[in-house]
This record gives structure tokens, C-alpha cells and sequence, in this order.
């Protein structure tokens, strides 16, 4: 029996020794790292890191304005995509109603989400274009050539071409996710709640929408937590620009880092949005169960 | 002739009232797949163009099939090197997806089969390790992997770096690995103990065949992942001949910009392969995605 329970300890210790490693080396102790790198002035190749205590997140909060900025355009990411979420969920019903072709409708809804990122990115950066782009022309052909602009380089509307493709992206995937909850709820509810006479209101608000608030759930922190971190879609497209026009905190915060080698800086701003996001999940999970309770 | 007419008639409405809300539902599904394929149409009509095709003709016709423009397609295999892309991502992909099979299947077995002193506390680091938003941690990340050596050996700057990078910092497969492991009967491991079957003998011959479906799954999903990637194989391998399928397409971007029947050509080709893989797969990668994101 002591030499089974050896054989036991010698298995998990095995089996658990690499997974363990890698996950200490490469996520946690960067993550520890990166609190300890943002008290220091380290500009990524010296091997002195000076201390300089919270000096960093001084300049943050009172001198970097372009920060506050580019925090500003993720809101946009957030704001944009939340108010979309309502008619994500009813393309999701109506996918799962008996509609034909609702299988292969899912298909294209998704279609976006597993396509290249990049090479979207690119496919959008031609559209918007000022040379030979798409839109412009088919406002052109359609008599609107008030409506043309240069849709990546004024400020005024750059971040709303780039969040359009982030909701072309992302959409499909929401709706998906919204699907997967829809198909979970059992049949039988449904058919009785119709039998009792619910009409189509009733039944979205006293069936559906209680049977799915998981899912509600994490659609909305995905949400959040996406908006906060908004970087492939600006990164690629515009690098953030004009200016910093079109930054986000990610973008500003990677700059920082990769481009400048203000380790040090880049370093407290990664703190500072990992402080932004625990809150606001928080925050989020707050008034979630709080609205869950009255209803 | 009169019930039946009385009779007729609330019916009628009430279909009438069916096919308009499904004329409407249609019309929206409709709308949805013009937005979705309507900028890959344009690029792709575009990358069968000539430079003077595409200044003087409206994006959405067409080109014309007799006078296809392959040049741009030819331009991006000589000198976008598509095809080194393509065999550094698939280097990628077949490697990560042997390391992450086995890796989370391992994991996934013994944090759901075995008690064990600090158990609690692996399984929080675990989780930790999941919410912990992989992005930022770069800044952190970058400077270990940077002074990794073992002898005269750099990792930075080979495919090194990715691969240990998706093997520690995507943990997506452990949860898919859990939720299979979960479903396979205790009894079966009991049994093949009392034939005499070691941990391991039972873990290799018994369980990890039996999580087939759910290494499919995982296959799946970071093939699409990792042929997607973009800033880890940006930020560690800037040499030319480590370039990623995606990463050839911003390098190529970035020296004929302006060029866009070229670079829409590229971006063709680099869409390709996870559309294929999605028209073929779907299945698995539906179960897969919502599986990942409704556990948590």
C-alpha cells in the first residue's frame, strides 16, 4: 500500500512537474514581474532596474494625456459593441427558430469571427481607402459623394471605421454564444409557456431571457474585457494613428514598451489596466446580481 | 359557404402575419451575409485586376474571366515568400498541437481524478493563469524570453519562442480536456488497476485514446488560433526567414503599400487555409468555442 501511494505521488508530481513549470515561468511570474518592473525607470536593455517608487503612475495619472485619450477610443469599442448586443441575441432566436437555412445563415454569421484577423484588417484598409476604396466609390455611385471621406485619417471618424470592424468580427460570435445558450434551454418550457397562451413578448422575458443571463453574463464581460484590450484591428490598420487618433490603451501601452523601450512606464500602465479590469468586473458582476435579484 | 368563409378568414391573417415576419427574417439573414462577404468580394475581385483595372473600374464588378490578372498571385509567392509563411505556421501549428494535447489532457487527468496536498491551490494558479490577460503580460514576458540560453542556444528569434509561449499562456485545453475527462467512468480506471495496470499504463492505453474527440477539438481550434496569431510571432521572430503566414502578409503590406491588387491577392491567400479548415470543421469548432466560453 506505501509503495501504491509512492507510485501515486511519483505519478501526479510527473504529470503536473512540466504543466506547472510553464505556467509559473511564463505567466506568473511575468505577471508578478510586471508590478515589480512598473516601480522602476527600466528601459529594457540595461541590467540595472532603478527604483523610483510610484513615480510612473504619477506620470500616468498627470502627464501622459495621450493615455486618457486612447482610453477614451476603447469606450467607443465598448460602448458601440454593447448596443449592439441586443440585436445579436435576436438574430441568435431567430437562427434557432424553424427558419430554413438557418444552418448555413449560422455559418456566415460566424464566418467572420475564425477568418484572419490581419488579413481582414487589410481586406477593411483597402475599403476605406481614399485611393480606389470601395466605400467611397459605391457612395459615389449611389449619389452620395457628400458622404465620402478619408475614413481612416480624419479623427473625427476613424475610430468608428475601425470599431465597424471590430463588430463585423466579433458579432458572429456573440450571436453563436447566444445560440448555444438559446438551443440549452429545454423545449418542453417553451411549448408550455405557448400553450398557456404567452405571446412572443412574455415568452423572450419570463423564458428566454432568465434561461440565458450566464450566457448575458459572459457576453458582457467578454465585452468589457475586450474593449479594454482593443489591439490587433488599430494596431494593424492605422498604428494608432493619425496622432494618436486612433490608439487604444493596449496600443499606447505596447508602443510604450516595444517601440520607445520605456520597459519601466509600459510596465505601470499594464498595471494599471489589470487594476481597471479586476474593478470594473467587479463592478460588472455587482450590478449584474443586483439587477438579477429584482427580477 | 359562409362558416366557411368566417372560418377562412382569421386564418388567413394570422399566415399572412407568418410570412411577412419570415419575409423580414429573411431580409435581415440576407443583409448579414451581403455585410459579411462584401469585403472579401471586393478584395477578391480585386486581386484579378490590373493597377489600371482598379482605378478605372467600380469595385464591385467583377473581372472579367477571359483577362484574369494571375501576376498579382504570381508576385505574392516569388516575392512574398507565401509559401516559407505557410511552412513556419504549420511548423508552428503541428508542434503546439502535440505539446497542448498532451500537456492539457495530463493536467486535465489528475486535477479531475486525484486528491492531492496543495491541490486546491494548483487548480487556483491554474485559473489565475486563465484570466490573466495574455497581452500585457508581453511587456513582462518579453525580457525572459529575450535572455533565455541554454549554451550557445537563443530562443528569442526561433520558433522556439512561440511554441513555449502557447504551450504555458493558453490554457483554453485544459477546460476542454476536463469536461471529457469528467464524462469517462471512474470504474474503468478501478478496473484496469485491479488487472494490474500502472498510473501510467492506465493514462496512455486507456483515457488519453479515449479523448479523441476532445484532442480533435483542441487540434482544431489552435490551428485556426495560431495560423491567426499575430503579434507573438511579430514581437519574437523579426527574422526574415521566421516569418508566419500572417506575419509575411504585414511585411509584404508594409513594402508595396499602395499597391493594392497585390496585397489584396496576398490577403486571399492568407484567408484561405482557416477558411477551409472552418467549411470543413465547423462542427468542432462550434463545440469547441461555445464549450470554452459558456464553462466560464
Amino acid at each position: 500500500m506505501n509503495s501504491l501511494a509512492r507510485q501515486r505521488n511519483i505519478f501526479i508530481i510527473s504529470f503536473l512537474f512540466i504543466p506547472m513549470m510553464l505556467l509559473l515561468a511564463f505567466v506568473l511570474y511575468p505577471t508578478i514581474d510586471l508590478f515589480r518592473m512598473s516601480l522602476t525607470s527600466w528601459d529594457g536593455l540595461t541590467t540595472t532596474k532603478e527604483f523610483i517608487g510610484l513615480e510612473n503612475f504619477r506620470k500616468i495619472l498627470f502627464e501622459s494625456p495621450d493615455v486618457w485619450n486612447s482610453l477614451k477610443n476603447n469606450w467607443i469599442y465598448f460602448y458601440v459593441h454593447a448596443l449592439f448586443i441586443p440585436l445579436e441575441l435576436m438574430v441568435a432566436i431567430l437562427l434557432d427558430s424553424k427558419i430554413r437555412g438557418s444552418k448555413i445563415f449560422k455559418s456566415i454569421t460566424f464566418l467572420p469571427y475564425i477568418i484572419n484577423g490581419v488579413a481582414i484588417a487589410y481586406a477593411f484598409a483597402f475599403f476605406y481607402s481614399p485611393f480606389n476604396g470601395a466605400l467611397n466609390e459605391i457612395l459615389k455611385s449611389i449619389g452620395m459623394e457628400g458622404l465620402q471621406r478619408n475614413w481612416l485619417g480624419e479623427e473625427s471618424v476613424v475610430n468608428y471605421s475601425l470599431v465597424a470592424i471590430s463588430l463585423w468580427k466579433y458579432c458572429g460570435f456573440h450571436v453563436i454564444l447566444f445560440l448555444a445558450g438559446l438551443q440549452s434551454i429545454p423545449k418542453e418550457l417553451i411549448e408550455a409557456a405557448v400553450m398557456d397562451g404567452a405571446n412572443a413578448i412574455q415568452k423572450f422575458l419570463h423564458i428566454i431571457v432568465p434561461s440565458i443571463t450566464l450566457v448575458i453574463e459572459f457576453i458582457l464581460f467578454h465585452n468589457m474585457r475586450g474593449a479594454l484590450q482593443v489591439f490587433d484591428i488599430p494596431f494593424v490598420v492605422t498604428g494608432g494613428g493619425p496622432g494618436y487618433a486612433s490608439s487604444t490603451f493596449t496600443v499606447y501601452t505596447l508602443t510604450t514598451a516595444f517601440t520607445y523601450n520605456n520597459f519601466g512606464m509600459a510596465s505601470a500602465m499594464g498595471v494599471t489596466l489589470l487594476f481597471m479590469i479586476v474593478i470594473l468586473s467587479w463592478l460588472q458582476n455587482k450590478i449584474f446580481h443586483f439587477g438579477g435579484k429584482r427580477l | 359557404m359562409r362558416t366557411e368563409l368566417t372560418m377562412k378568414s382569421p386564418e388567413m391573417k394570422l399566415s399572412k402575419k407568418v410570412e411577412i415576419s419570415k419575409l423580414l427574417s429573411y431580409l435581415l439573414l440576407i443583409a448579414i451575409a451581403v455585410i459579411v462577404f462584401l469585403p472579401i468580394i471586393i478584395t477578391l475581385f480585386a486581386s484579378f485586376k490590373t493597377a489600371i483595372q482598379l482605378g478605372e473600374e467600380f469595385p464591385l464588378k467583377p473581372p472579367a474571366l477571359t483577362s484574369l490578372n494571375f501576376e498579382t498571385y504570381k508576385t505574392v509567392f516569388t516575392e512574398g515568400k507565401i509559401l516559407l509563411g505557410l511552412k513556419n505556421s504549420l511548423i508552428l501549428v503541428a508542434v503546439s498541437i502535440v505539446i497542448n494535447s498532451l500537456l492539457g489532457a495530463m493536467t486535465a487527468y489528475v486535477l479531475n481524478r486525484f486528491n492531492f496536498r496543495f491541490k486546491k491551490a494548483v487548480f487556483g494558479l491554474f485559473m489565475l493563469g486563465m484570466i490573466i490577460p495574455t497581452l500585457i503580460t508581453e511587456i513582462a514576458r518579453f525580457p525572459i524570453i529575450h535572455s533565455m540560453q541554454v549554451g550557445d542556444f537563443k530562443v528569442y528569434n526561433t520558433l522556439l519562442a512561440p511554441i513555449i509561449i502557447y504551450a504555458a499562456a493558453d490554457l483554453m485545453q485544459i477546460y476542454i480536456y476536463t469536461q471529457f475527462v469528467e464524462k469517462i467512468s471512474i470504474s474503468l480506471d478501478e478496473s484496469a488497476m485491479m488487472d494490474g495496470c500502472s498510473y501510467y499504463g492506465i493514462f496512455w492505453k486507456i483515457i488519453f485514446p479515449l479523448l479523441l474527440p476532445a484532442t480533435a477539438t483542441l487540434a482544431i481550434i489552435k490551428t485556426v488560433d495560431i495560423l491567426n496569431d499575430m503579434y507573438i510571432p511579430y514581437l519574437y521572430m523579426p527574422a526574415a526567414n521566421l516569418r508566419t503566414m500572417t506575419t509575411t502578409l504585414m511585411d509584404f503590406s508594409n513594402q508595396r503599400s499602395g499597391s493594392w491588387e497585390t496585397l489584396s491577392a496576398a490577403i486571399m491567400i492568407v484567408m484561405l487555409p482557416t477558411l477551409i479548415i472552418f467549411l470543413i470543421f465547423q462542427k468542432y469548432i462550434f463545440s469547441g468555442i461555445t464549450a470554452g466560453a459558456v464553462k466560464e
